[in-house]
């Protein structure tokens, strides 16, 4: 008896409280600055090119080898009358978010600081009907932080 | 109320604009019903539930009604026919018919009827004939023990709820639901009689299958009870009852305990007035129900029995014999109200005894050789 009156009281008092639902698709729950969901590459917003270089370190220390790397010569290099300091250049970059365990790895190993693990929602919210929309190629990887839409996160 | 609505003489035209009314109104209603108990328990677990079909899901219940008719109907090929046909309509109509006497405001009503309450009892316990039917028709172990639990439950609970209801046409000397809530102008029948609410809470609960009485449809026993192998509309007719029933259940409470349009505010106010008033404490039993659905768990089957013939039954024989004997001897009423509250707590001393009872232990016999564990 006494536990039926506590029950009745304890449901109420639930009843009484915010529903914790958040309207998902429309409403994101705020991720934690440090969230660490698929590598990107990042862009160089004062000379407009990637950082990255080319230079295979992330495509050799990947653990499950899912990415591909393809190096250029800098057609924006002072040199060849550019304004960039970077003698070499991305020339393609494929990572298959498939196969991604996403270990931070090859952002440890980058010696440019060209590659990042994607901190927003659209990062995480990877759901295709084809595996193959998985492998993201440079411009995908690139999109992000041409447009600033990476949060900042620098470590004290 | 016995001349024709609208004006019109022919008597079987009236009757059918009538029956459109209420079988409108009540689907509506049950819609209704069916998103407020999904708002309610939802809240109670703390979710929203349902936002997405039109403005705060308001439209959910609409979309599942379209889905429910559009379903295909489905007969399992061992079935009954037409037991199997028939049921869902055994259910529904009844519910339907107890709907005539229920009062709503002055006048408002389908039928006056002098003995709308043997009526409104006759008829709602009709409708476990459709539940046996719906179990035995499915040719389904589950669906024939949960229309077996159906029938048990429902003949063991109507008795504390038709004593409940004679205890209360005692007090107000008249089967006829309006006189009786005319009667409340002053003290509604909750004043003299606060056992017989608790009882009739109680049996009412079993009479609508709702939890912690919801045996016959318990998911985790009998699938879905006698309605495992129903499907779209029958389905959904077996739907509109039960929600329909909880209606009329919530309506006749207020009418008879809290005093329906007569109390507190008095015959002479404006309709409006007596129709807010009648919805309010409808919904008060309502939301109850909703939270005790929230709060309680299932009973066992045995506990259900033996809370029905050894607890409630009793009590109530002895309520009426207190009214009798206080109504006829012409003591003051206030002894009424004093025996319902001993009563109350005679009720909750026993089951609290009850409860505090160790399990009786089940004997098993041992089929092997050496100790058997414990």
């Amino acid at each position: 008896m006494k536990g039926i009156v506590k029950s009745l009281a304890v449901t109420m008092s639930t009843f009484m409280r915010r529903p914790v639902t958040r309207n998902y698709p429309t409403v994101h729950r705020e991720l934690p600055e440090r969230d660490r969901a698929f590598p990107l590459l990042l862009w160089d917003q004062d000379i407009d090119e990637p950082f990255c270089t080319g230079c295979h370190a992330c495509e050799r220390a990947c653990p499950v080898e899912c990415m591909t790397v393809l190096m250029k010569d800098n057609p924006a290099h002072e040199s060849q009358g550019g304004t960039s300091k970077r003698r070499k250049i991305v020339d393609e970059f494929w990572i298959d978010y498939g196969r991604c365990m996403r270990c931070n790895i090859c952002v440890e190993v980058c010696n440019f600081e060209a590659i990042a693990m994607n901190n927003t929602w659209r990062g995480h919210e990877m759901s295709v009907y084809d595996r193959s929309d998985l492998v993201m190629d440079l411009p995908q990887l690139m999109m992000q932080s041409k447009a600033n839409e990476i949060h900042e996160w620098v470590a004290d | 109320m016995s001349d024709g609505i609208f004006g019109i003489e022919n008597t079987w035209l009236d009757a059918a604009i009538r029956i459109q009314l209420i079988v409108g109104l009540m689907t509506i209603v049950v819609m209704g019903l069916i998103y407020a108990e999904r708002k309610i328990l939802a809240r109670f677990q703390q979710r929203l539930g349902p936002t997405r079909t039109g403005p705060a899901g308001l439209l959910q219940s609409l979309a599942d009604a379209l889905k429910l008719v559009g379903k295909e109907d489905l007969r399992p090929r061992n079935a009954d026919p037409w037991t199997f046909e028939l049921a869902p309509y055994l259910v529904f109509v009844p519910v339907f018919m107890s709907f005539v006497v229920v009062p709503f405001v002055v006048g408002w009503q389908v039928r006056i009827v002098e003995l709308g309450l043997i009526y409104f009892v006759a008829v709602s316990s009709l409708s476990i004939i459709g539940w046996i039917m719906a179990g035995w028709g499915s040719d389904n172990r589950y669906a024939m023990i949960g229309g077996m639990r159906a029938a048990a439950q429902g003949i063991s609970y109507e008795l504390p709820l038709v004593l409940a209801l004679i205890s209360v046409a005692m007090v107000a000397n008249s089967y006829d639901l309006n006189e009786i809530v005319a009667g409340q102008g002053r003290w509604p029948n909750v004043v003299w009689q606060p056992m017989v609410v608790v009882v009739f809470v109680i049996a009412g609960l079993a009479e609508l299958n709702r939890t912690p009485f919801d045996i016959p449809v318990g998911e985790s026993e009998v699938v879905g009870g006698p309605f495992v192998e129903y499907s779209g509309i029958r389905w959904s007719m077996f739907f509109l009852a039960e929600y329909a029933a909880l209606f009329i259940m919530a309506l006749i409470f207020a009418a008879v305990f809290l005093g329906g349009w007569a109390w507190p505010l008095g015959e002479e106010w404006g309709r409006w007035w007596q129709l807010a008033l009648v919805s309010i404490k409808a919904g008060l039993f309502i939301f109850f129900v909703f939270w005790v659905r929230a709060s309680v768990p299932r009973l066992r089957i045995d506990q259900l029995m033996s809370f029905s013939w050894k607890i409630l039954l009793p009590l109530m024989l002895v309520q009426v014999l207190v009214n009798g004997a206080v109504l006829v001897y012409g003591g003051p009423l206030w002894i009424l109200t004093i025996a319902g509250l001993v009563g109350i707590a005679v009720l909750v001393k026993l089951v609290g005894h009850a409860v505090s009872q160790p399990r009786p232990k089940v004997v098993v016999a041992a089929s092997a050789e050496g100790e058997v564990a414990s």
